[in-house]
């Protein structure tokens, strides 16, 4: 009796609108008018759609590339700024600053620094670094680099302060001891530090794979909305927009694309998943 | 065990698989329905409701006029007007038509009506009102006439076309002749050129991507002539792109024009960056005022090849209640009176044929902004609609980046356009 109420919540908001994607994902349905069963065609289509092709590579070169950064690089920060020292809260905020910057507003400065007469452009060729400006969001492949860029940036300070958090409970005995034993900063960090981490990093390991498959802000905004020379730096979530959209949005195709993506992004936390287990038994 | 995890699943695509069986709404065909009746002759009278698009707060008291005279005129009506904000207006319609509370009048342009027409939540005007024929021009009326499908589907409301605009100071570095720009697509590449070779590559003439409107322009045919397959990827067609590639290579354009949002020539040429662009009547004004040193060095004249053609409307819902007095309220927005009164404060113009004769649209007085005025009214008379209003947003998007493929130089123009069609003639028939 007491459940109900949740259970409704998690019928009407959560279950039915999954339920209602895979019932679309059979169907040619439009935003106005309906539509009608057409089996697995739009799967069918699926198959053959270059477009797809594309957005699944960038997602999954965006996940492969931010992945090592973003589990690293936080972790080295985290260790850096953990140090009691005079100043040591200046850094901290300057670090997290970019994660309570909004997603479009960091983007837009980007664009604006990466733009053919942008800052980086604009400085490069004031140094004789450069003869013309780099393509960095007219060219396919410096525009994923871009994008990729600023998810590093951006997320470094948000998971900095998860392993801020999971520091605080390495014991720092541990740390005394093996210094006392002679371990030197960089045995500790890998003896003690990471081991203390691990889960974590794991943690933090299928977050950012998530967001990495589901990115959109940050194409969006640096392709112009249009993905980027030829679409072919659309993400799969971009792709989803773009099919949806309008009088004519095709829901049945976008359903089909959005039960593609679910599976996408739920082989690599399964694999994450287990090596976590399997690492906790050993 | 196995098993046992794998039975939820089979349960849940069974039913979602019964579920998507049973069908979902309406045929999206539309043909499923009986077409709307018109009853022309009950009395004018009640409530009716009327939505336009961003008009307030800038044309409040015009609205409320054209309003209150149109209750004066047909005494016991009362309109409730609604305004819509600019952004997503297109996202506000779509809810309202799903909700079945499309305003009784409403401003919809000919790509927005066409899906709602295919569903039959529009009135056939025509058959309600003859003579829409005579009254208005024959382009805006014809913007809501449809491929494959009987009637008029909106009153046009007011036209506009584009002309071109060209930065005289740029032209004059180049050596280029202000006063006499090109007129046609390859006497602007070879201005395009000129510019370029003139300014050691620091000055551009062209920067934005071609379109289907550019397709038309050249001659080629967009679409078979019962409106179910695309045809233009043409060799005429991929030796246009191939002008636009080469000329993108040799660096006539910036290189951003590939990621370049819509109305991005516009702004590039406000920021003095470009020597020409298009915009409508109204644009040298904008141009101005968002960049003071413009001023008198913009210098207006008639579009390349055909002017394009845009229309605006009122489209009155096929379920009014009242549609008596949401027929004559749309009539008398677009009326020859009240249409010449708004064109007269916002720079547009009328689209019924009585206006033709009004001096104030034919006649300059001298000043670049009303040569461009009377060049732009002056162009409608030959000006087509470039681009039919079958091509949806996701068309029209998989049609731009395939062409932006095709510019950068990645696949071949031939290829890009095959790849366009094909996509495009999916999309249709989906």
């Amino acid at each position: 009796m007491l459940v109900i109420p949740a259970l409704t919540w998690l019928l009407v908001f959560n279950l039915w609108p999954s339920i209602n994607t895979v019932i679309l994902s059979f169907t040619n349905a439009r935003p106005i008018g309906g539509g009608h069963f057409v089996g697995l065609k739009n799967f069918e289509t699926l198959l053959h759609d270059e477009q797809l092709r594309w957005a699944l590579l960038n997602s999954v070169i965006y996940m492969v590339v931010c992945l090592p950064f973003l589990t690293v690089l936080p972790l080295l920060l985290a260790v850096l700024v953990e140090k009691k020292l005079p100043g040591i809260t200046f850094f901290r905020t300057a670090f997290y600053t970019p994660v309570v910057a909004s997603a479009v507003v960091v983007a837009l400065i980007w664009q604006w620094i990466l733009d053919d007469r942008g800052l980086v452009n604009g400085l490069a060729e004031k140094l004789g670094v450069i003869s013309g400006p780099l393509p960095f969001l007219s060219d396919q492949w410096l525009l994923l680099l871009s994008a990729i860029s600023l998810t590093i940036w951006k997320g470094l300070g948000y998971y900095m302060i998860i392993y801020l958090a999971a520091l605080g409970n390495v014991g720092r005995e541990l740390h005394e001891a093996a210094a006392v034993d002679g371990a030197g900063p960089f045995r500790r960090f890998v003896h003690i530090t990471i081991p203390g981490v691990r889960g974590t990093m794991i943690l933090i390991s299928i977050l950012i794979s998530v967001s990495a498959l589901r990115v959109f802000s940050e194409l969006f905004i640096l392709s112009g909305g249009k993905g980027g020379p030829g679409g072919r730096d659309n993400s799969v979530v971009m792709l989803i927009q773009q099919y949806s959209q309008g009088f004519e949005g095709n829901l049945g195709y976008a359903s089909a694309l959005s039960i593609v993506l679910f599976f996408v992004t739920v082989v690599p936390m399964l694999v994450l998943a287990r090596l976590n287990r399997r690492g906790a038994e050993a | 065990m196995r098993r046992r995890r794998l039975a939820p699943v089979a349960a849940l695509a069974a039913a979602a698989l019964t579920l998507a069986g049973c069908g979902l709404g309406s045929d999206d065909s539309g043909s499923g329905d009986a077409k709307p009746t018109v009853d022309a002759n009950a009395k004018v009278t009640g409530e009716v409701s009327f939505q336009t698009w961003a008009l307030k707060p800038k044309f409040t008291s015009y609205v409320e006029g054209v309003i209150k005279a149109f209750e004066a005129k047909y005494p016991g009506t009362h309109v409730t007007w609604l305004d819509q904000p600019g952004d997503g207006y297109d996202k506000k319609v779509l809810s309202q038509a799903s909700a079945g509370q499309l305003p009784d009048v409403t401003n919809l342009p000919p790509d927005f009506a066409l899906p709602l027409a295919k569903q039959d939540m529009l009135l056939d005007v025509a058959a309600a009102d003859p003579s829409i024929k005579d009254e208005y021009v024959e382009g805006g009326v014809q913007a809501y006439q449809y491929q494959g499908m009987d009637g008029t589907f909106g009153y046009p409301w007011y036209l506009n076309t584009d002309i071109d605009y060209w930065n005289a100071t740029k032209f004059a570095a180049a050596g280029l002749d202000v006063k006499n720009p090109p007129k046609t697509f390859d006497e602007l590449l070879a201005a395009a050129k000129t510019m370029h070779d003139k300014t050691g590559g620091k000055e551009y003439l062209m920067s934005r991507l071609p379109g289907i409107g550019d397709f038309t322009n050249a001659g080629i045919k967009i679409l078979s002539d019962d409106g179910k397959k695309f045809t233009f990827n043409t060799p005429e067609a991929a030796a246009l792109l191939d002008k636009y590639r080469d000329a993108y290579k040799a660096g006539y354009m910036p290189r951003d024009i590939l990621t370049n949002e819509y109305l991005g020539n516009s702004k590039l040429f406000t920021q003095s960056k470009v020597a020409w662009t298009t915009g409508g009547g109204n644009a040298i004004q904008d141009f101005q005022k968002d960049n003071p040193s413009l001023k008198g060095k913009v210098v207006p004249s008639p579009a390349l090849d055909t002017p394009p053609l845009y229309v605006q409307g009122l489209s009155v819902a096929a379920k009014t209640k009242n549609q008596a007095a949401a027929i004559a309220l749309a009539r008398f927005v677009t009326n020859a009176e009240n249409q010449a009164a708004f064109a007269k404060i916002v720079n547009i113009f009328p689209s019924t044929k009585a206006s033709a004769q009004d001096p104030y649209f034919s006649k300059s007085d001298g000043t670049p902004e009303s040569d461009a005025k009377v060049l732009a009214f002056q162009s409608l008379a030959k000006a087509k609609n470039l681009q039919p209003p079958v091509i949806s947003g996701a068309t029209n998007d998989f049609i731009g980046q395939q062409i932006s493929l095709a510019i950068s130089g990645k696949i071949s123009s031939q290829t890009a356009l095959d790849a366009a069609v094909a996509k495009a003639n999916q999309l249709l028939t989906q």
